[in-house]
């Protein structure tokens, strides 16, 4: 009985997770990136040097809000299956407290709007004057039936948008 | 008293209850209990629990369409006090909400409905398909096979009258042929 007791463990827990989940280790939220996607791409791809970032920020991937340290280390995360992932999921439109109002009986329901998701374009395009575009994609003809017969107004204002579209 | 709405199941958040999060964004996330908080995160999406209200109405299960939610909102227009319009709110308050839950509870019972015609159809389809658990296929072939069997014989009698056999005894044939003479020469005899 002289030897040290240990206790055996069974069961590792959760506390990795738990950890991941804290508030100081939040990362950028979908709703969050979607804004940056559509409101400060460009500023992003091309930002200034700051050497508390990895790689002097001057790699960063806006779907993923992530810094990579240099070229290649991006052009290889844009190959990953977690890019992609991204990239499906920012492809309906993000969950905000609009809809959870709306969910509780605030407003009817909208649907989440389709959109179009390419990887960004390189520094040197952005420089070019390139940007993100968040382009809709228009519902099917027999979805926007549907809608037609449940919601008038909404396929009036789906139909300017495709105007609009034609136009540019 | 204000009764706010949880971010991640849409449900009432009565004053003492709860968890605000505040992002660095100065959005602010209600919720109603630690399931939703944790959920939120975990990054989950309302849209894909299904214990959400958020998911309930983007998959069709409960009405998510109508007039009778546009009347409670947020408006952001300050209306003055006046005793008439308190109270002609709250008797359109009381009407609205009984109209709003018989619309609710007939949308939910017209689906319902919809789902049980699914049923007899995919019944119905269950039970042609596999007809042969019900009623085996073998039930009543014998009698079948007798009756055609019966059938091609009186088809058979029809057509070929049967022929005539001549029996003739082994031995006295074996005889005969010994005695040198050919099958055609015999059956001539007997003619």
């Amino acid at each position: 009985m002289g030897m040290v007791q240990k206790r055996k463990k069974m069961h590792y827990g959760d506390t990795h997770l738990q950890r991941r989940w804290r508030v100081r280790n939040r990362r950028r939220d979908l709703d969050q990136i979607d804004d940056d996607l559509r409101t400060r791409s460009g500023e992003l791809i091309n930002q200034n040097v700051d050497l508390e970032k990895p790689g002097f920020a001057q790699f960063y991937c806006v779907h993923c809000a992530k810094y990579f340290i240099d070229d290649t280390a991006m052009q290889a995360h844009f190959r990953t299956k977690v890019h992609k992932r991204r990239l499906k999921a920012l492809e309906t439109e993000p969950y905000s407290i609009e809809e959870s109002e709306r969910a509780a009986g605030r407003g009817s329901f909208q649907k989440p709007k389709k959109r179009v998701m390419e990887t960004q374009p390189t520094k040197e395009e952005v420089i070019g004057g390139k940007r993100i575009k968040v382009t809709e994609v228009a519902e099917n003809d027999s979805n926007a039936m549907e809608q037609d017969d449940q919601k008038p107004t909404t396929s009036v204002k789906a139909n300017r948008k495709r105007k609009q579209k034609m136009d540019t | 008293m204000r009764i706010q709405t949880c971010y991640f199941c849409s449900s009432k958040i009565y004053p003492g209850h709860g968890v605000e999060f505040v992002r660095n964004d100065c959005k602010i996330f209600k919720f109603c209990r630690g399931k939703c908080h944790k959920a939120f995160k975990r990054k989950k999406n309302p849209r894909k629990v299904a214990w959400t209200k958020a998911y309930r109405k983007a998959a069709g299960k409960e009405l998510a369409v109508d007039p009778s939610f546009e009347f409670e909102k947020r408006r952001n227009v300050p209306v003055k006090y006046s005793r008439e319009t308190w109270q002609k709110s709250i008797e359109a308050i009381k009407k609205i909400t009984e109209i709003k839950e018989r619309r609710e509870k007939h949308f939910v019972m017209e689906r319902l409905r919809k789902g049980r015609q699914v049923e007899i159809q995919m019944d119905v389809r269950d039970v042609q398909q596999n007809m042969s658990l019900i009623r085996s296929p073998a039930a009543g072939l014998k009698e079948r096979r007798a009756k055609e069997d019966a059938e091609q014989a009186a088809l058979m009698e029809e057509d070929l009258p049967e022929e005539e056999i001549t029996y003739v005894d082994a031995r006295e044939l074996e005889k005969k042929l010994e005695e040198g003479l050919d099958i055609d020469d015999l059956e001539m005899l007997e003619a």
